[in-house]
């Protein structure tokens, strides 16, 4: 499981990479907490769940992680911990926990379709980019 | 890949319509040498060659001098689509719908005040960043709908946070009457409820500055600036808002484009004709959205002016010069067509005489404001005539960043920059010396290289320079 930051002038661009698919989309929550948060503080509180859909697999990466943002902006709180229940090509079932931070770092806007790519390695893994506007 | 755009003018270089299949009309940008060479480098131009495959465009797609690589359209694109068929496309204007620059002009001289390192700390303390809950407008539902619908001019009449004479100096008086409520869904109305007043993060700011240097003097008279004086100039937009009524509609688009016949390179650059439901329902809530971004600046203008009377004194005047969009899509006509100009990353510029300007402009042209980097200097400019037939009457929005966030924090710490912005004489106020990093100068096209070609195309003049003494980053 990893997560990196690609050059991109203007946005932000992310490289994930994880075991499995469920993996990737969990981590992008970490990435988005990250970017949100230089540190992120231990997940307290209940546990949140999130239903989200989508056309396709790689518009739901972009939907999920407009989810975060959108449950981060009106709930005041930074999602450190998501646990993927279900997910197929157009939904994720998951639940989040998170923190109220003290300061935010990068405040992101929206997820785009902008060279959105999922694939998934002759190893089996799976790697996503992802342009963030922030 | 390097382009092979040819030059046709003094800064005007064009890439012809054959250069790919898929290419509707050619691209155009306006550059020097070394600013072509930069753009160059990132992927601004394949992605405005990407913007000349859309449906109904006229004439040419065109990349501004401060052009940079975005998502969808470049950051500096501009393009406009014939009506009524002809296309809108949200990823043309940003998720960021009316991210806009104010300027207001104080009546008092730089030199006069002794307390900006107070003024910057109290403006610091009354403008909201981050998630606290002080210093914002929190509307009810039927509120927002006012504002969605009426932009400034509610927050003037209905809240009293402003003057009458303010919505004389506001792009389309702050309120555009396309506007409609009802396409602005119930998640973009929630992540704005209580956004109104707000910086926002990124490269939005709030800068103090004294004008240092007057070029016209007739154009500076028309607007008000006095060499010597202080002036706050706001960047900001429609926050959660307009980002969420952005993601909706592209969302929407990318479903249905195909059903219009309409193939796309970049899934980005979703779209839908301007005549179709889904064209027309992102149109009014686009409009909405920029009404909101016109009342959060109303909103921010209230508070620095209610900082200055409290650090400055009561009887100091802090008047709009202008406020203008640089993220929007506005139904205009340019050389005889009704268009639909797309500016994403840029700024209207309408030359003298346009009936769309307030009164006491009409004769110099609109007001085009080009904020420097940070610790730079930036540009009043007014709109030349020249401008609709070189640019869809349009000019630059800023410097044009040159350096991603990482290369810019690989290039110098925030520490030092924090020390050097001092030295200037410049007060910083910023959360982190990370984020003060990330929109460090060299992470900035040369602004004066920028505005030097904008007056070489001659679509807007310079009228006065602004030199920054105070920072807020958002």
């Amino acid at each position: 499981m990893s997560r990196a930051l690609e050059e991109h002038t203007g946005e932000v661009r992310l490289r994930l990479q994880a075991d499995s698919l469920p993996g990737l989309f969990e981590e992008a929550a970490l990435a988005v907490a990250e970017l949100m948060c230089a540190e992120c503080s231990e997940p307290g509180g209940g546990a949140l769940p999130v239903r989200v859909g989508a056309r396709d697999r790689e518009a739901l990466l972009a939907a999920w992680v407009d989810e975060l943002v959108f449950l981060s902006e009106t709930r005041k709180r930074v999602w450190s911990e998501a646990r993927v229940e279900h997910l197929t090509d157009t939904e994720i079932v998951a639940t989040l926990r998170g923190f109220e931070p003290v300061a935010l770092r990068t405040q992101i806007k929206a997820a785009t379709l902008h060279d959105l790519r999922i694939a998934e390695t002759a190893a089996g893994s799976f790697e996503a980019t992802l342009v963030l506007d922030v | 890949m390097e382009f092979p755009l040819k030059r046709v003018d003094d800064v005007i270089w064009e890439l012809p319509r054959w250069h790919r299949g898929d290419m509707r009309v050619p691209v155009r940008v306006l550059a020097d040498e070394s600013l072509l060479a930069q753009v160059q480098r990132d992927r601004s131009l394949a992605q405005l060659v990407n913007v000349a495959t859309l449906p109904g465009l006229v004439r040419f797609a065109m990349g501004m001098p401060d052009m940079h690589e975005g998502y969808g359209f470049p950051v500096g694109g501009v393009a406009a689509t014939l009506l009524p068929d002809g296309v809108v496309s949200p990823g043309g204007i940003g998720f960021d719908i009316n991210c806009g620059v104010r300027l207001l002009a104080a009546d008092v001289p730089r030199a006069g005040v002794d307390s900006i390192e107070r003024l910057v700390h109290e403006l610091s303390r009354s403008i909201p960043t981050g998630y606290g809950r002080h210093g914002r407008l929190e509307l009810s539902g039927d509120e927002m709908d006012r504002v969605l619908s009426e932009g400034c001019s509610w927050i003037v009449r209905a809240r009293g946070l402003g003057r009458e004479e303010d919505l004389d100096h506001i792009e389309s008086r702050g309120s555009l009457t396309d506007a409609s409520a009802a396409t602005v869904s119930e998640r973009a109305k929630q992540r704005g409820h209580d956004q109104l007043g707000t910086l926002g993060g990124g490269n939005h700011f709030l800068e103090v500055q004294a004008i240092d240097e007057v070029f016209d003097t007739a154009a500076a008279e028309a607007l008000g600036l006095r060499r010597g004086d202080l002036t706050v100039l706001l960047h900001t937009g429609s926050r959660g808002l307009g980002h969420q009524v952005c993601t909706d509609h592209v969302r929407i688009m990318d479903a249905v484009h195909s059903r219009y016949g309409i193939q796309l390179p970049d899934r980005q650059l979703a779209c839908a004709p301007l005549s179709s439901r889904e064209g027309r329902d992102y149109f009014g809530a686009m409009c909405a959205a920029a009404n909101f971004a016109w009342a959060n600046r109303q909103v921010l203008t209230h508070t620095v002016r209610s900082v200055f009377t409290r650090i400055l004194g009561r009887g100091t005047e802090l008047r709009v010069v202008y406020d203008v969009a640089h993220n929007i899509a506005k139904i205009e006509t340019v050389v005889g067509q009704r268009v639909c100009v797309h500016r994403k990353g840029a700024t209207r510029a309408f030359g003298p005489g346009s009936s769309d300007l307030p009164a006491a402009y009409r004769d110099v042209g609109q007001p085009v404001f080009v904020p420097g980097s940070m610790g730079t200097a930036s540009f009043v400019m007014v709109g030349l005539e020249a401008s609709s037939e070189v640019s869809f009457g349009s000019a630059c929005h800023g410097a044009g960043r040159a350096l991603s966030r990482s290369a810019a924090k690989h290039r110098v710490t925030g520490a030092a920059l924090r020390r050097e912005l001092e030295a200037a004489g410049i007060v910083v106020r910023c959360a982190s010396n990370e984020e003060l990093a990330e929109e460090a100068p060299v992470a900035y096209k040369d602004v004066e290289r920028v505005v030097d070609v904008v007056a070489r195309a001659g679509i807007a003049k310079r009228v006065v320079r602004l030199k920054p003494i105070g920072v807020l980053k958002g």
